[in-house]
Formats: structure tokens, C-alpha cells, sequence
């Protein structure tokens, strides 16, 4: 009798599993700090929670303590990997089988050196004749730096980010570093503070950004030309102590990175991230969306998810997308 | 039934506050550069100063002042030796960064410290309004206002100071208001009798004998003025806290021990030098407070 009922609660527990988590843990996703990362990581949440009928959860970090993370397996997923300055941490993860790399978050990310559009068009324009990124240095005075009045200030990334040091070795090889000074803002948000003051108030402002972002899609901003992207150039520029020679940053595939014995235990949830295919337009979108409905990622996700259905049923099987859908009209 | 018992009250806060730091920003441009140029003419000689000088010289200097402080030879050896173990580990030009840093924001604490402790000191009303305001200002996080006042003043040293200022002043009014209420009453009574006025029984009488507490204020501001530093760095704010922000960013704990290590040094030796200039301030040491 007693077998009878455990074999009978072993039906009923088998039937629904099998429309259940392939993990019996939450998926933990990596949460990165910053905007284009956390909408992406809300939407493949929502996704594989109402699709999948899996719990997510995601640690915070910085990129490269996340990335180590998901080597160690402490996380799952990762929804951000730059390949176009790929952290030293994820190409060690994935040359010792620990990382695998999925799909592709975006295929066409733009990253450089950006000045306001007021500064070099239309009236008032001070520095017309500014158009590359090696022009700077006749413009120092232009973008002077209140703690170093002889210099200019360049707002470089926060340290920690691979963009600081790839910004250093060009400052160097476009001999700016005397001129001037290599700025560390300490966090994303300060960097974000300083441009959006000298946007609002129309003063010259210098400084590395990247796309998507909703602080290029909010303020008109240009960006500075260098000599078309070269990968022995770009590698011997990082190679050396004193570059002389340096060239844009390269187009940027950002793809979606996940922990090598997560994605052999969870084939689907796998599948579903290797069929992952947004682009910069629709992430600058929801950035922009974000920002101007202070919303949070996971609203924006769901915007999405409402309004791009074409786009995202291409990621997932028939009946996980009916699952979702219903969830979003649930909500 | 769709009825909420929690009215929102957060967005319309969130969307007043943003614009009224959109209006600060590019209405009001003149009056913050106003101030923060002032700041930086206060700070920027004194940091060129101390980067600029031969650390022989430096060291020089300390060995005086703590020597003329304390009159203590061993303490002074200590000292010294502390300050020359900053540049052993390789942070001498970030610790005369934060050691400037830490000097105009103690400087501007005081002045802003000791007339509002006194004031508290006299009158209920100020005490009671001002106590709420010194709890905020020591628990509300730092980020909440650094941001905007990083957009209103530039990034860099400016915000720094102004948030070290707002950390640090607090228990230096407390304390003054505490060491001059805690005078006793018969001493003042005295004083009065003997036809002294208001301001002369606060000078002569309550501020000494107030002295032990208010230089222990000055010495809690010194020291929280150092817990800032690394969130000063967050800001762009060059120093000690710069290397434990670097260390925690690029995963380099080393690093972060190194500059941690640094700013306990930096405490250690400003405290031992504020300590030894209270005991040498205090005129009336047999009578404790």
C-alpha cells in the first residue's frame, strides 16, 4: 500500500515536472552594474522564470569579480561579455573549458571618444576645426581641467574597467598625456554626473562613452574619428609601455557568457541563450525608455517583451513563448 | 477590489527632487563654480605644497609639530616613522593628496562646527532643531547627494570635500554643545557674580574648561573626515582611497590592503598629533569635566 501511494506520488510529482526547472536551484544570474546589461539580464530573467518555470536570482559585482564568478560557477549567466575589449579574466575562464559562450546580446555596439555636437557645429561652434581624436591637443584650453589649470581634462573610464587602460595607451599614443589629464571618475555614475552637467549647461566636455547608452541617445554628442580599427595596430598598442601608434575601437560583438556545467545540466535554458539575438537599436530604446519613465530594467523588459514579440519568439520554443506571453498579460 | 492602501509618494518625490537638480545645474552654473573655484584656491597651494616639497622637509615638519605638541620623544620617533612608512609603501603623493583633502574639510568643519556647537550650547530651540539634522547628515548615505553635488561642483576634490564636511561636522558640534553645557553651573554663576558679561563668561570661562570635549570633537571630526576617503575617490577625489578603490575594482586585494593600511597610518598619526595639541591646549587639566 505504502509503495502503491509513493509510486502514485511519483506520477504526480513526474507529470508537472516535466514542464518544470531543469535545475532544482534558482538561476543565478550575473548582475553587471550598468543599464544595456541589467535590461538584458531582466529580460532573459522574465523569460526563462515564466517560460521556463525556473527561480532566478542574480548576485551584484563589478565585471570583472562577476566574470570570476561565473567561472567559479557562483553564477550562471552572464548577459554582457564586450568581445571588442574582452576582460583578460573571461578569456582565461573559457581557454580552461570553465565558460562557454552563447548567443549574442548585440552585434553592433559603438564605443569612443565623444564630444558635445554644440561644440564643433552650428553657431557658436568653438572648435570647428576639431574632427579626430589627435586634433585634441591643439584644444586643451578648451576642456580645462579646474584641479590642473595647464591641462585639459579627459574623462577616462572608471579604473577597474578594460576601457581605462585602453583609453591610457591611446592618450599616449595620440601624445595627449602631457596635455592632458588622464581623469578617473571612480564610478559609471559619477562619469555620468560630469557629462550630463556639461551637456545641460553647453560647456565643452571630452570623454570616453559607449553605445547603447542612454546618455548618447538622450544629449547630441559626436564622436571624435581615429584611423579605422587594424588588429595588429590595436594589439601592439596595448602591448606596449609607450604606444605611439593607435586606431578606433573595433565594431563590438557583446555576447551572452554562461558557466560550462550550467549549460551541460540545462541544455533548454542554453539553447534559449545561444538563440539570444538583440541589437544596439533596440537597447538604446529601452535605456531611453528607462530613463525617461524612471523605470526599472525589469519594466523595460517588459515593454519589450509586449511590444517586440516578433523579435523574441525567435529565441524560444512555441510553448515556452505562450507561457510568457500569458504571464505578461497576467501582469 | 483594486484599492491600494499605500499612496504613492515616491515618484512625485523622485520627479521634484531630479528637477530641482536639473534647475541647480544649469541655472545656478555661475554660483557652484563660484564655489568651487573657492574651495580649490584654499586646497590647491596647500596640495602643490605638500606634493611639491622634499619628503625630507615633510618629515621635518612632522617631527616639529608633534615634538612641540607632545614632548615626547618616543611619540615623535613614532610618528615620524609612521609618516615615512607611507612613502615605504609607495602612497607619499596620494597621502599628501589626502592629507590636504582631510586639512580643508577639518578646517571648514570647525569653522562651521564651533559656532553652531555654541549656539546649541545657549539655546533649546537651536538644539532641538539642529539635533534631526546632524542624524541626517551622519546616516544618510553618502551617494544620495554626492552625485548631484558632483554635478554641481565637477567631479574631483570639490564634492569630496563638501561630503566630508557634512560626515564630519556633526560630532564636532555635538561635542562642543556637550563640553560647554557640562561646565558647571556654579562656576558660571560665579563668573556672573563677579560682573562678567555673556560673552566674556564664554570665553574665559565655558570655552576652556570646555576644551577637553570640544578637542575630542575636533579629533572624531579628523577621524571620520578619514573614513571618507574612499568615497571620496568614488568621486574622482585623488588619494589614499584612490589605491583601495583601484584594489577593488581591478581584484587586486593587495592593493586595497596596501591603501587601507595607508589610511590607518594617516589616522593613527593624525590622531596622536590633534591629542597631543588638546592636552597641550588645556589650560585647566585638573578640572575634569
Amino acid at each position: 500500500m505504502l509503495r502503491l501511494t509513493l509510486a502514485a506520488a511519483g506520477i504526480v510529482i513526474a507529470g508537472p515536472a516535466l514542464a518544470a526547472c531543469e535545475l532544482d536551484r534558482p538561476v543565478m544570474f550575473a548582475d553587471l552594474n550598468y543599464g544595456s546589461a541589467q535590461f538584458h539580464t531582466a529580460v532573459a530573467s522574465y523569460i526563462i522564470e515564466h517560460g521556463y518555470a525556473c527561480e532566478v536570482d542574480a548576485i551584484p559585482g563589478d565585471t570583472i569579480p562577476l566574470i570570476n564568478g561565473v567561472a567559479r560557477g557562483d553564477a550562471d549567466i552572464i548577459m554582457e561579455i564586450w568581445m571588442s575589449n574582452p576582460a583578460p579574466a573571461w578569456l582565461e575562464a573559457e581557454a580552461a573549458g570553465q565558460t562557454v559562450a552563447l548567443g549574442t546580446t548585440f552585434p553592433d555596439s559603438v564605443q569612443g571618444w565623444f564630444v558635445p555636437t554644440a561644440v564643433l557645429q552650428g553657431d557658436g561652434a568653438v572648435a570647428p576645426g576639431l574632427k579626430t581624436a589627435a586634433d585634441l591637443a591643439e584644444y586643451k584650453d578648451l576642456f580645462t581641467d579646474p584641479e590642473e589649470p595647464e591641462k585639459g581634462r579627459f574623462y577616462n573610464c572608471p579604473a577597474g574597467w578594460v576601457c581605462e587602460e585602453v583609453n591610457s595607451k591611446k592618450l599616449m599614443a595620440y601624445g595627449l598625456d602631457d596635455d592632458f589629464t588622464n581623469f578617473r571618475p571612480g564610478t559609471g555614475e559619477a562619469l555620468l554626473a560630469a557629462v550630463e552637467a556639461a551637456a545641460l549647461r553647453d560647456e565643452p566636455v571630452v570623454f570616453y562613452y559607449w553605445g547603447p547608452s542612454w546618455i548618447l541617445g538622450k544629449y547630441d554628442f559626436t564622436l571624435l574619428q581615429e584611423e579605422p580599427f587594424d588588429k595588429e595596430v590595436w594589439d601592439a598598442m596595448l602591448e606596449a609601455e609607450e604606444p605611439t601608434e593607435a586606431v578606433a575601437y573595433p565594431a563590438g560583438e557583446v555576447i551572452i557568457g554562461a558557466n560550462t556545467e550550467f549549460a551541460s545540466e540545462a541544455p533548454a535554458l542554453a539553447e534559449f541563450l545561444s538563440d539570444y539575438a538583440s541589437n544596439n537599436a533596440q537597447t538604446s530604446e529601452a535605456l531611453a525608455f528607462m530613463r525617461d519613465n524612471d523605470a526599472e530594467p525589469v519594466d523595460a523588459a517588459m515593454e519589450f517583451l509586449k511590444t517586440q514579440d516578433a523579435v523574441w519568439t525567435e529565441w524560444v520554443p512555441e510553448d515556452v513563448a505562450d507561457k510568457v506571453r500569458s504571464a505578461l498579460d497576467a501582469s | 477590489m483594486d484599492f491600494d492602501i499605500f499612496p504613492d509618494f515616491g515618484k512625485p518625490v523622485r520627479q521634484v527632487t531630479n528637477a530641482f537638480v536639473k534647475k541647480l545645474v544649469v541655472d545656478y552654473a555661475p554660483f557652484f563654480d563660484g564655489i568651487s573655484a573657492g574651495i580649490l584656491w584654499v586646497l590647491l597651494p596647500l596640495e602643490r605644497g605638500l606634493r611639491g616639497a622634499p619628503p625630507i622637509l615633510i618629515l621635518a615638519i612632522v617631527a616639529v609639530i608633534t615634538l612641540a605638541a607632545s614632548r615626547n620623544i618616543v611619540l615623535t620617533v613614532g610618528i615620524v616613522f609612521a609618516t615615512w612608512l607611507l612613502g615605504a609603501f609607495g602612497l607619499w603623493d596620494q597621502a599628501m593628496q589626502t592629507t590636504a583633502i582631510i586639512m580643508v574639510s577639518v578646517l571648514i568643519s570647525i569653522v562651521i562646527g564651533l559656532p553652531l556647537g555654541v549656539l546649541s550650547a545657549r539655546s533649546p530651540t537651536v538644539r532641538a532643531t539642529l539635533n534631526p539634522l546632524l542624524d541626517l547628515m551622519q546616516t544618510i548615505p553618502s551617494f544620495v547627494y554626492l552625485i548631484p553635488a558632483a554635478m554641481l561642483l565637477g567631479l574631483g576634490k570639490p564634492p569630496a570635500i563638501l561630503a566630508t564636511v557634512i560626515y564630519a561636522t556633526p560630532p564636532l558640534i555635538r561635542l562642543t554643545d556637550l563640553g560647554i553645557r557640562e561646565v558647571s553651573r556654579d562656576l558660571v554663576e560665579c563668573a556672573r557674580a563677579f560682573g562678567a558679561s555673556r560673552l566674556k563668561i564664554l570665553t574665559s570661562v565655558q570655552f576652556p574648561l570646555a576644551l577637553p570635549s570640544i578637542m575630542q570633537g575636533i579629533n572624531q571630526t579628523i577621524m571620520m573626515a578619514l573614513a571618507m576617503v574612499v568615497i571620496a575617490s568614488m568621486i574622482g577625489a585623488r588619494g589614499v582611497g584612490e589605491t583601495v578603490l583601484v584594489g577593488l575594482q581591478r581584484n587586486d586585494p593587495g592593493r586595497g590592503l596596501v591603501g587601507g593600511l595607508g589610511i590607518v597610518l594617516l589616522a593613527i598619526i593624525f590622531d596622536r598629533i590633534s591629542q597631543a595639541f588638546g592636552k597641550r591646549l588645556q589650560a585647566y587639566r585638573e578640572v575634569r569635566s
